[in-house]
């Protein structure tokens, strides 16, 4: 009998007769915690093969790269953003073990509470993730530029925006038209269908009938995509299949929490307490593999020697 | 707990329960120290060697802290500790012989340079320069 057996057997008033029913199985451990660990032992082979990937291409590409200055991984990184997701989901782990606790004692209420600040740290966590490759992808860049006025006045001035050179021209040229919608200029060579289009579609194909003139002066960090770089490619695979895992964890707490509503955790105390104690073997799981891409990927980049950009 | 113990009363049951309470929050706590330990110490002026046996130290720590307690193996049946201990065996043997296999020598530039990569400069395998 697994210990978590153990414990519904001695639950609270929550348990009925029937909940303490248990099958016996061959091994003593229930057969759906089981098979959670062996998907972790095989899903850890998966992780393991993503970072190796990662770890092999990082060494044979030193500069993340073909050439050095494509991209600079000390500059895209943001340790401080990156060490406070760590953070996050460390103690959302330790908010899940008192979901699972709470369960073991019967205490519903509680594992509710626990529950929900698993999901807002979990969702805390995406969020970050979200932004980080957001700014990862844009990079960051100086521009100067120039405009038209309809006085036929020329404007200069700089911008600072992503750091390709395609998006950051249709990004200020739609910026400008938002304060200066009179600047657009349609050439006369622009066909029916450019002049159906709507401004915000004529930007995108044509920023420089807004933006005459753009100039890229200074890339203060280059843009990271899995299209620019082998870095790229790894990197955005491996912790992009990571942020899949904890937003398929999120929403598997999610259904729980809800599940505790219906009335039918009350009734078999045992099951619900398994259920939810694999849901947190699968959110641990996310979290230690987080602890391995933490160090491995982010924190060795600072190691002097190891990143020859450095 | 083993696999071998059957009853528990309640009062002994919610006793053990709060141990484990006990020993979650110290976990989060040396955690949370130890995750803190880890971003202050890439930035000291150590050498690489002791900053790379510093990070996997810590970092082997934390992955086997959280499974043994957060994940309740150490209270668990062994045979969950095998099963894990196997597939983590077999990920740690992958990424050790794929990054002792594969070396920066294995990456011919001129190979990429003529299947239409665009390479400014670097040098060949050969010692002769792109350009």
């Amino acid at each position: 009998m697994s210990d978590a057996a153990v414990i519904a057997h001695a639950d609270d008033s929550h348990a009925p007769a029937e909940a303490h029913a248990e099958h016996p199985t061959a091994t003593g451990i229930d057969t759906k915690k089981l098979l959670m660990w062996l998907f972790l032992a095989s899903d850890c082979m998966f992780f393991g093969t993503l970072i190796s990937t990662h770890l092999v291409y990082r060494k044979v590409y030193p500069y993340g790269s073909n050439e050095k200055g494509i991209i600079d991984i000390i500059k895209t990184f943001d340790i401080q953003l990156t060490s406070f997701s760590t953070f996050i989901l460390l103690m959302s782990s330790f908010l899940m073990a008192l979901a699972v606790s709470a369960m073991h004692k019967g205490q519903i209420k509680s594992f509710r509470r626990a529950c929900i600040g698993v999901m807002i740290f979990g969702l805390i966590f995406l969020t970050g993730q979200v932004y980080e490759f957001t700014h990862f992808f844009d990079g960051h860049a100086l521009y100067t530029f120039s405009v038209k006025t309809p006085q036929g006045e020329t404007i200069s001035s700089t911008y600072e925006g992503p750091a390709d050179q395609v998006r950051a021209k249709a990004d200020l040229a739609r910026r400008l038209y938002a304060e200066h919608s009179d600047w657009m200029a349609l050439p006369a060579t622009a066909t029916a269908e450019e002049k159906a289009l709507t401004p915000a579609a004529q930007l995108k194909l044509h920023p420089d009938w807004m933006v005459t003139a753009m100039k890229q002066v200074k890339v203060e960090k280059p843009s990271l995509s899995m299209q620019n770089s082998v870095f790229g490619s790894t990197f955005f695979l491996m912790t992009g299949t990571h942020g899949c895992h904890v937003a398929i964890g999120v929403l598997w707490l999610a259904s729980m929490y809800l599940y505790s509503f219906t009335g039918r955790m009350q009734k078999n105390m045992h099951g619900a307490a398994i259920d939810i104690e694999i849901a947190g073997l699968y959110w641990h799981f996310v979290d230690i593999v987080w602890i391995v891409i933490f160090t491995a990927v982010y924190l060795v980049e600072y190691i002097p020697g190891y990143n020859p950009t450095q | 707990m083993s696999a071998e113990v059957h009853h528990l009363s309640h009062a002994e049951l919610l006793d053990q329960e709060n141990k484990r309470y006990h020993a979650f929050i110290n976990l989060a706590l040396f955690l949370s120290v130890f995750t803190g330990v880890e971003i202050v110490v890439i930035f000291l002026p150590f050498p690489p060697v002791v900053l790379f046996t510093t990070l996997i130290t810590v970092s082997l720590v934390k992955f086997v802290c959280v499974i043994l307690w957060f994940m309740h193996l150490i209270y668990d049946a062994p045979l969950l500790l095998i099963l894990f201990v196997g597939g983590m065996l077999l990920a740690a043997g992958t990424m050790v012989a794929l990054l002792n296999l594969l070396a920066r020598s294995d990456v011919d530039p001129a190979v990429l340079h003529d299947s239409g990569v665009v390479i400014h400069s670097a040098t060949r395998v050969d010692g002769t320069s792109i350009s």
